[in-house]
């Protein structure tokens, strides 16, 4: 039986989900996330594991390979990048979310880099790194790996969130900046990747 | 039965929180002096507990690593959260930033979505009243449903209050709770609570923006930079000569005074000599070098000036494919190459790691310093010795240009926080700073002794002789040095500072400019300082990054080094040396 495309993806997104956060990934798991019975998981990840994209032995545990773990990367970049653009656009949250979880599978690469330009293009989006001292600017999306998109998430340069510039340097240095009122350092290739909205 | 029960079983309070909290502080104030350091298993993440009584009640104290989430990215942070999810401690309290709640708060969701007790202690509210920021513990408290407890740990104020609560709570059995998933939303959510519970003022710039005007400033932080690290180093030489020539009177009183019942048997004799010569020649690096070296990293460190270098590194840093965090494990690379390897972790991707350790091991270390400053430094000046050093910093950064073109695939970016400074703690300095010292005694000496154990066999049966000869094509032919430096190649492939030690054995004098020329000098110490990093520091790299990666490094600075020495030799007559 053939695997659709949109199947195949939202697993390995799943997967890929869990792996991030450092959580197990088990077939009931998956059951529970998907709500789909743990035998049609099982089932599934057999599939995977014949194409490549997971290794798994059952009942033990089931890990991404790295062609599945591309995969998955790009699903939920895609899934961002699309609840990103239309909520700039003016769609609620939710109702983003839900979206994209359905176009995230029809995004293709080239669309994906089209969507990042229009969104550098809206308004008056401009990267981090252009600001002065003391500017402040709201944050509108971040371009760039999930990885890196997380860990600035953590440290609180959520998109919405306003930071003010509080010092840059010269020879390609970083620039610090004020965010919810911790003083943090960003390298200039980071900064470069945050596109805000100057208010100040 | 008649009275309470007496719970049996002691109490297991783990330390969470971000970095730069004051955590170690907290710790240090709980447990005093009964702490102890290992590893987490399978780890090289250090691992501190203590003990603690109060209130009747024997507390076991476990400091988790500084992490901003639970999220699993970093080791430290899958070693949090592993502890809290599998060991279940009866209470964690969470060492928050006041004068930066917001930001803290986010690690304690997590804690507060996890199964366990959690006490959070409010912690520095005096620099955050500094800040003008004032926080309503009982509001945030009644907000997240678990006990706030204001502390200032330096000062010791709010600890005991801190230790009343966990064990209030220790017994209980807290609902877990569940927030936002989203980071956006899940800051949001924060961003009210701080809101309800955070009165601001507006006050004049802090002592920290003042000072950063000056020490991160385009031109004079660099000045400074300088100037600071120079001045450790001067003081790190000074305080090292003046105390290695101590330890060379206590050596030679070991080495002359063997105690007639084992002088008189040979094989006795054998592993006295050893033993003797093995530790002696440990701890004369240990001693002099490594303890002031790792007091004055301590103070970079707790100072709150050591992100400050990586803010000013960084620019240099993503030249060669790293960033500025990377200056870290590199300068730590001047007191031991070993905690160096180990201190790459601190870089986010597999190839940054790998590259910052491979540049971090050409790095004189205390015992390559030893030969820098016992032989050029000695006989051809202070300037000569700066001079290597010098040389040695712009060789790893022209090959760092290089080789990143090769290792790293994907560059990831400086994100770190910067603390305000802090007046350092003496006691937990030279605590740790001693702690260090323990293990690298722990890690070397092992090394070391059966390092020389194998040499001196190798002499027993006259094979460094032997071997010598068979190096002297390179030696003699390709270094111009006397052939039996050969031999000291070899010791130093064990044991780096040995080879001084050496060298003059088997020249048969300490007065090196009497057999050496100022050139042959200075090939001896530059080949000496790229060539290999020693047995230890190989071990290390196998276990950080397989053998076939350690392996690269060894053979590759290996013909690094005879390269360099080759060209020296070559070169350096041109501008009048001979």
């Amino acid at each position: 039986m053939a695997l659709k495309n949109k199947e195949l993806e939202e697993y390995l997104e799943t997967m890929y989900r869990k792996k991030q956060k450092g959580e197990k990934i088990t077939t009931g798991e998956i059951a529970k996330e998907l709500s789909i019975s743990p035998a049609s998981v099982s089932e599934m990840f057999k599939k995977l594991e014949k194409r490549g994209y997971i290794k798994y032995t059952p009942y033990k545990k089931v890990e991404l390979t790295k062609e599945g773990e591309k995969i998955g990367a790009s699903i939920l970049r895609k899934h961002r990048l699309v609840e990103d653009f239309l909520e700039i656009f003016g769609v609620k949250r939710e109702k983003a979310h839900e979206e994209a979880c359905a176009l995230e599978h029809a995004v293709s690469n080239a669309a994906e880099k089209a969507f990042e330009r229009a969104i550098k293009n809206t308004k008056n989006a401009k990267p981090l790194s252009t600001l002065k001292e003391g500017q402040k600017g709201k944050i509108l999306y971040v371009v760039g790996g999930v990885m890196a998109n997380k860990r600035i998430e953590e440290l609180g340069l959520t998109r919405g969130t306003i930071v003010k510039v509080i010092r840059t340097s010269k020879y390609g240095c970083p620039i610090s900046l004020l965010v919810r009122d911790s003083e943090l350092a960003i390298g200039r290739g980071i900064a470069e990747k945050i596109y805000v909205e100057v208010i100040e | 039965m008649n009275g309470p029960v007496i719970k049996m079983n002691p109490l297991v309070v783990a330390l969470a929180g971000n970095p730069n909290v004051g955590k170690s502080v907290v710790f240090n104030q709980l447990t005093g002096e009964s702490q102890h350091v290992g590893n987490w298993p399978g780890k090289t993440v250090e691992k501190f507990e203590g003990k603690l009584n109060f209130l009747g009640r024997e507390i076991k104290i476990i400091d988790l690593p500084g992490t901003y989430s639970l999220s699993a990215f970093s080791q430290e942070e899958e070693i949090a959260r592993d502890f809290i999810k599998k060991e279940k401690p009866d209470v964690v309290i969470d060492i928050v930033d006041a004068a930066s709640l917001e930001q803290n708060l986010f690690l304690t969701l997590q804690l507060l979505e996890l199964d366990v007790n959690v006490v959070i202690a409010l912690n520095m509210i005096d620099v955050a009243k500094e800040k003008g920021r004032e926080i309503d513990a009982k509001m945030l408290s009644r907000l997240l449903g678990v006990p706030v407890v204001p502390t200032i740990a330096t000062q010791g104020k709010g600890i005991e209050n801190l230790m009343i609560q966990t064990i209030n709570v220790a017994d209980q059995k807290r609902v877990k709770k569940r927030f936002p998933k989203n980071a956006t939303k899940r800051y949001e959510y924060i961003h009210r609570i701080v809101e309800r519970c955070q009165k601001e003022t507006a006050v004049g710039p802090t002592l920290t923006e003042r000072l950063d005007g000056i020490l991160l400033h385009k031109y004079s932080g660099y000045l400074f930079l300088v100037m600071i690290l120079l001045l450790m180093f001067f003081l790190i030489f000074q305080l090292g000569d003046a105390t290695s020539g101590y330890i060379e009177q206590i050596v030679d009183y070991f080495r002359q005074n063997i105690p007639p019942e084992i002088s008189s048997n040979a094989l006795f004799l054998f592993f006295w000599r050893t033993i003797v010569e093995g530790v002696v020649a440990g701890l004369t690096v240990a001693i002099p070098y490594l303890i002031p070296f790792y007091i004055f990293l301590a103070i970079l460190e707790d100072s709150g000036y050591l992100p400050r270098i990586a803010f000013l590194t960084d620019g240099l840093m993503h030249k060669i494919g790293l960033h500025g965090k990377a200056f870290i494990p590199m300068f730590l690379g001047y007191g031991c190459s070993v905690p160096a390897c180990l201190g790459c972790r601190i870089m986010e991707s597999e190839d940054q790691q790998f590259l910052t350790a491979f540049l971090a091991t050409m790095i004189p270390c205390a015992a390559r310093s030893v030969i820098i400053l016992g032989v050029v430094g000695a006989f051809l000046g202070f300037q000569w010795a700066a001079g290597i050093y010098l040389f040695n910093i712009l060789v790893i950064f022209l090959l760092g240009f290089v080789l990143s073109k090769f290792i790293i695939t994907k560059p990831v970016g400086l994100i770190m926080n910067m603390p305000s400074y802090k007046i350092p703690n003496i006691p937990s300095i030279l605590r740790r700073a001693l702690l260090q010292v323990k293990q690298y005694i722990f890690i070397a000496f092992p090394i070391i002794i059966l390092s020389t154990f194998v040499i001196n066999t190798l002499d027993f049966f006259g094979l460094l002789r032997y071997i010598s000869g068979f190096l002297s094509p390179i030696t003699v032919g390709l270094l111009g040095l006397p052939s039996i430096i050969g031999i000291t190649l070899i010791v130093g492939f064990l044991r780096k500072e040995l080879a001084i030690v050496l060298l003059a054995a088997l020249l048969g004098t300490e007065n090196f400019s009497e057999v050496l020329t100022p050139l042959q000098m200075i090939v001896f110490t530059v080949v000496s300082i790229f060539y290999i990093p020693c047995a230890a520091t190989i071990a290390t790299l196998v276990k950080e990054f397989g053998w076939k990666k350690a392996a690269f490094v060894t053979v590759f600075e290996i013909i690094f080094a005879i390269a360099i020495g080759a060209i020296a030799l070559r070169v350096l007559p041109v501008f009048g040396l001979s």
